[in-house]
Order: C-alpha cells, then sequence, then structure tokens
C-alpha cells in the first residue's frame, strides 16, 4: 500500500501519462487490483499485525525475550544450521546437476526423479525416515556411535535434514543454466591452455553463479522455515538443537501469545534481512556479466 | 610446424566419420578443409586439435606424435564456428585468457600481458571495443576476438572451423581478405574448414576435398577446380551441367554428335557428360538448320544481372546452363524462346552410375 502511494506521488510531475505506460494488454485496473487485494490478504495483513501485536509488548520486554539465552541460541541453530545446509547443498547439488546434465547413464530418469522427492514427500515423513537411520541405534547412527559422536539430536542432525529439504532447490536452479552452457567454450578454454580447475573456476562458475546463488537463496529460506523434518531428528534439547520454529510452538504450547509473536517477529525481520542480502548479491554477480 | 595425418579413423557409434585419412600440412600454408556436411572435415580439425580422439592412425606435429598431448598442451589456436567466447568477460579479458592461465614460470607480467593483448586487439581492429562484452559485438567482431583470442598463445598451427559460416554474406568477403593478408604477415600454419567452394578455392594455398570420411582430392584451387579427380570433386566446385550420353568405340556422344573430352573417356556404354557453364558455347543458329557437329537448343530463360549473363536453355528436353559475357549476349541477341547453336569448349565424361 505504501508502494502504490509513493509510486503515484512520484509519477505527480509528468502529468498526464498517468502512473503506467501506456499498454495495449486490457484489464490493468482489475488485474492490478486483484493482486494487490491478494497479497494484503495471504501476506500484508497477517506479517503486520503480527508485528502490531509484537510491539504492543514494548521495547524493552521485546528485547528481553529475544536476547534470551536460550531463543538466541535457537536463531544460532536456525540460522546456522540452514546456512551450513545451503552451503553443503550448493557444492553438492551442483555435482549432481552436473552429472544429470552432462552424462547420459542408464538409470537417469530415476536419479532425476529422486531430486524432487524431497519436494513431493511431507517433510515429517522425511523427518522420521532420517531420524529412523541417524539414532544412535539406526544403521549410519550406530557407526557414528561407535566412531564416539552423534548424528540425530544434534545440529548435525538438523543440518541433514536441511539438506534433505534443500536438494532440489540447488539442483532444479542450477540444472537449466548447465544445459544452456556450451561444451565448446570448455574446449575453448582447453584450447587455450586451460586446466580443468582453471576452466571450472574461470569460466564454468563465474557463468552458474548467478543461478546458483539463486539456489543457494531457496535453499536456505526453506531451511530457516523448516518444521516438520527437522523436530524428530533434533530432539529439540534447549540451547543444543532447539530451532525458532520449534520455540515459538513450544511458547504458543503454553499459551504465552505475546512471546511467541515477538520471537516471530524477530525472526521475520532477520529473515527479511537475509533475503535482501542475498538480492544485493545477485544483483552485484548479474551487473558483472549477463549482459 | 609440418602437420603429418596417417591412416586417422573415427567412428561415431554406427556412422564412420574418417576411414582412414592421411594428409600432409605443409608449414606455414593456409589449408582449406572442404566438404558438404558429414565428411568429416571437422571432426579431422577437432583431431588435430585434440578436442577429440582418433580410433586409429596417428598424428604428428614436425615429426612428433601428439597421441599423448592434451589440447591444452598442443599449442594450437582453435576458433569455433559460433565463437565460444566467455560471456562473462569483456573482449579485453577473453583475448587475455590464455596468457593468463599459464603456469606461474610462463605466464608473462601482467604489464606484458596488458601489451600483448592491446597489440592483439590493434591487429584486429577491435582496440575501442576492449571494455565491452561479447553480447554488445555484431558477429563479425565477435568472430575476430575469438581469432585474437587464439593468437594470443602464439600457437603453432592456427584451426578455424567454419570460420565465416554464421556471417552475412558481405561481412563474410571482407573478412576472408583480411584473413588472407593476416596469414601472410602471421605466416602461422592454419587450416579452415568450409563447405563453400568458393570460400576455399579464393583463400587457401591448397584445397583438401572430402566426401563421406575420405579425402578425395589435395590440390592447389587451380588444380582441383580445373582437373577434379571425380564427378564428386566436378560436382561439388561449382556450378555444373550434366548431360547424359553414351561412350561408344572411345568416344563420347551426346544425341549422336561426339562431345569433346578431357581426359579419359572411361568405360563403354552409357555415361554422364559434365560441363560447366561457361564453357558452353552458344552461336548464332542458320536459317538453314544447325550446322554438322553442333546442337541446337532453346532459349527458355536469361538472366542478365551483373557482369555474367545465364541463359537456360532446353537441349532435347535438358536443361542446360550457360554463362557468357553481357556482350557476347547482345551480340548473340538471344532472347526467351529463340533458338541458337550449341557446342561444348571442355567437358569431362565420367561412367554413369547404376
Amino acid at each position: 500500500m505504501t508502494a502504490a502511494a509513493s509510486t503515484s506521488g512520484s509519477a505527480a510531475p509528468r502529468r498526464g501519462r498517468g502512473f503506467l505506460a501506456p499498454t495495449i494488454l486490457p484489464g490493468f485496473g482489475t488485474a492490478f487490483g486483484f493482486t494487490l487485494f491478494y497479497l494484503c490478504l495471504i501476506v500484508l495483513i497477517p506479517l503486520g499485525h503480527m508485528v502490531l501485536v509484537a510491539a504492543g509488548v514494548g521495547w524493552t520486554k521485546f528485547w528481553a525475550i529475544t536476547l534470551a539465552p536460550r531463543v538466541l541460541h535457537a536463531f544460532y541453530i536456525s540460522f546456522g544450521c540452514a546456512l551450513v545446509a545451503a552451503l553443503v547443498n550448493a557444492v553438492f547439488g551442483l555435482i549432481v546437476a552436473w552429472v544429470l546434465v552432462r552424462y547420459r547413464f542408464p538409470g537417469r530418469r530415476i536419479i532425476d526423479a529422486m531430486v524432487d522427492l524431497p519436494f513431493a514427500l511431507p517433510t515429517s515423513v522425511a523427518g522420521i525416515a532420517l531420524t529412523a537411520i541417524y539414532a544412535p541405534n539406526g544403521w549410519v547412527g550406530a557407526f557414528a556411535k561407535a566412531a564416539g559422536f552423534k548424528i540425530a539430536f544434534t545440529p548435525i542432525g538438523i543440518v541433514i535434514a536441511l539438506v534433505f529439504v534443500g536438494l532440489p532447490f540447488i539442483v532444479r536452479t542450477v540444472e537449466p543454466v548447465l544445459q544452456d552452457l556450451d561444451a565448446e567454450v570448455e574446449e575453448a578454454a582447453a584450447s587455450l591452455g586451460a586446466t580443468r580447475w582453471q576452466t571450472f573456476t574461470k569460466v564454468l562458475l563465474p557463468a552458474i553463479l548467478p543461478a546458483l546463488l539463486t539456489g543457494i537463496a531457496l535453499a536456505f529460506a526453506r531451511g530457516v522455515g523448516e518444521y516438520g523434518s527437522v523436530i524428530f531428528i533434533a530432539g529439540n534439547i534447549p540451547a543444543v538443537s532447539e530451532i525458532v520454529p520449534l520455540l515459538i510452538v513450544a511458547r504458543l504450547e503454553q499459551y504465552d501469545y505475546a512471546g511467541a509473536t515477538v520471537i516471530a517477529t524477530a525472526m521475520l525481520g532477520l529473515s527479511f534481512l537475509m533475503l535482501l542480502g542475498i538480492n544485493f548479491l545477485q544483483r552485484w554477480t548479474r551487473s558483472r556479466h549477463a549482459r | 610446424m609440418a602437420i603429418e595425418i596417417r591412416n586417422v579413423e573415427k567412428t561415431f557409434g554406427a556412422f564412420t566419420a574418417l576411414g582412414g585419412v592421411s594428409l600432409d600440412v605443409r608449414s606455414g600454408e593456409l589449408l582449406a578443409l572442404l566438404g558438404p556436411s558429414g565428411s568429416g572435415k571437422t571432426t579431422l580439425l577437432r583431431i588435430i586439435a585434440g578436442l577429440d580422439h582418433a580410433d586409429a592412425g596417428e598424428v604428428s606435429f614436425d615429426g612428433q606424435d601428439t597421441r599423448d598431448r592434451a589440447a591444452r598442451d598442443r599449442q594450437v589456436g582453435f576458433v569455433f564456428q559460433h565463437y565460444a567466447l566467455f560471456r562473462h568477460m569483456t573482449v579485453f579479458d577473453n583475448v587475455a585468457f590464455g596468457l593468463r592461465v599459464k603456469r606461474k614460470a610462463e605466464r608473462p607480467a601482467e604489464m606484458d600481458i596488458r601489451r600483448r593483448v592491446d597489440q592483439l586487439l590493434t591487429m584486429v581492429q577491435l582496440s575501442h571495443l576492449a571494455t565491452r562484452y561479447p553480447s554488445q559485438l555484431s558477429g563479425g567482431q565477435r568472430q575476430r576476438v575469438a581469432l585474437a583470442r587464439a593468437l594470443a598463445i602464439e600457437p603453432k598451427v592456427l584451426l578455424l572451423d567454419e570460420p565465416f559460416g554464421a556471417l552475412d554474406a558481405k561481412v563474410r568477403k571482407d573478412l576472408r581478405k583480411w584473413l588472407r593478408h593476416l596469414h601472410d604477415d602471421m605466416n602461422i600454419t592454419s587450416i579452415f574448414v568450409t563447405h563453400d567452394q568458393e570460400e576455399a578455392l579464393e583463400l587457401a594455398d591448397r584445397v583438401v576435398v572430402m566426401n563421406h570420411g575420405q579425402i578425395i582430392q589435395v590440390g592447389t584451387p587451380t588444380e582441383v577446380y580445373d582437373t577434379p579427380a571425380d564427378s564428386f570433386v566436378f560436382d561439388f566446385l561449382g556450378g555444373v551441367n550434366r548431360l547424359n550420353g553414351v561412350v561408344d568405340r572411345g568416344v563420347a556422344r551426346l544425341d549422336g554428335h561426339p562431345v569433346r573430352v578431357d581426359g579419359e573417356v572411361g568405360a563403354e556404354g552409357p555415361a554422364l557428360i559434365y560441363v560447366r557453364p561457361h564453357q558452353v558455347e552458344l552461336g548464332v543458329a542458320p536459317a538453314d538448320g544447325v550446322p554438322e557437329g553442333k546442337w541446337s537448343a532453346r532459349v527458355s530463360m536469361v538472366h542478365a544481372a551483373g557482369p555474367v549473363a545465364r541463359v537456360e536453355l532446353d537441349l532435347a528436353g535438358r536443361a542446360l546452363e550457360a554463362q557468357l559475357s553481357r556482350d557476347r549476349l547482345s551480340d548473340l541477341a538471344l532472347e526467351v524462346g529463340s533458338w541458337c547453336t550449341v557446342d561444348f569448349r571442355h567437358a569431362r565424361v565420367f561412367p554413369a552410375k547404376a
């Protein structure tokens, strides 16, 4: 709403042209009105209301709730694990995308379909499946136990769950760009004397980077918001493996609505900042080439 | 650098791209690999560059076998048909790439790289576009960037895959001339692939005509044009009239009249008589019938634009094309529907395929 107001305001000096360039597509008024209404209903009003409620508790209480050690640690776990998972996926998702694009092998279609599985699966199903494997009495968890560390019920478990849900975001954003890259460009680099590694870092990676960043942003955002798959494998031990969404639910179950909203608002702010940062990073890389 | 190619074979699945090809490329020459698509010319070029591996046979540079030398160690400049420029780099960085990826010990100082790239960009007349990105250039400019990039590593051999294929006719002609001058200045062994016979004949020192993974003929443009090895080469190197005739007791005949033939007449029986349009001689048909030993034809179309006129004729039901000067055309006063006599200055006879 503020956006609409400022747009019409800035258009005022250019009177006579209206605030929209002439177009032959009919129905702008209706479509634009619907878009605004829809966004308000779904996004702006609920979030705005939440911020309002959070503001109602006052600054001191707001900071007291947010900066409580348990809450801070939950933020640290949520954003930290999501970031680590997104970065892990950036490396391995890139390899998966590469293999799917560049090689033709039996079973390629099956692997291709498997990548989408985390999209389709209810996340709680993923959580149960992962916990069964990585818990100390599970297949992989038993090995880890023998080696002297735990996977499930620690941040490592959370990272694994987030890697699982984030994988398709990286693969599916990088894949089309890789497909678009000509093999001739790599051959050109080779004939100019570049090693494989130089070809990758100087020729391929810069070309994929914007898409890769988009994939990382999507996987990261998904990881921060993930709930279903994490709560099983995390074990939810306060100040060890507790994530912010769980903390919010916990507050709600204790009928502490103010506390829950405050944490939620802080989370909203942080997510927004992260998204903004990644967007700027993307614009920067894009301005450096895709001209 | 001289290149020897010995019995090189390459198959892709069931398709034989090269079936035992041998060729000597002389040091410093500009060689054209000419053939229709699928003739194996690009595959041969890629094998020389090390971008493809031969199934059998060997390629050696100045007597040294290249089997174990990867593309990056061959010092071969390769210009791709679609340029393959690095999109995210400026023109300058594209050209500098080959110098910047050298091993530390061999890498020139950044200042020397700068000087060398500036020099190359001046040579390809693009120094004013050094900071542009490839997408901001025209096709001809991209082609020249690709060339400068390939030349930056001071290659021993320059390989060009259909270098002018994606350009429009005017730019193509200019670049062709320019490349010839460049080659003469740099004196670097160069091989280019083309399916355009005019380009090959005009530009190259020697032309290698290929078809179906085989080398059919190697020679100077004059040699391959004047004495083609077989009907394919004759056909491929320019416009041709193909007439069904017959070889009878060592004499080629068309409609009963003997045809003057260069070279072998070949086996007895049905034969194809090949005549280039400019070897067809037209004359005024006398009112009292056609002179002995000549054919008569009816004019079905006259194209008189440009320095050379093309006349389409109907020779006893066969289409025949003749080329003659505009002066000669007005002397003969030919127009659609008129009759004229036909003779062949030079013709070649090849056995008719069953």
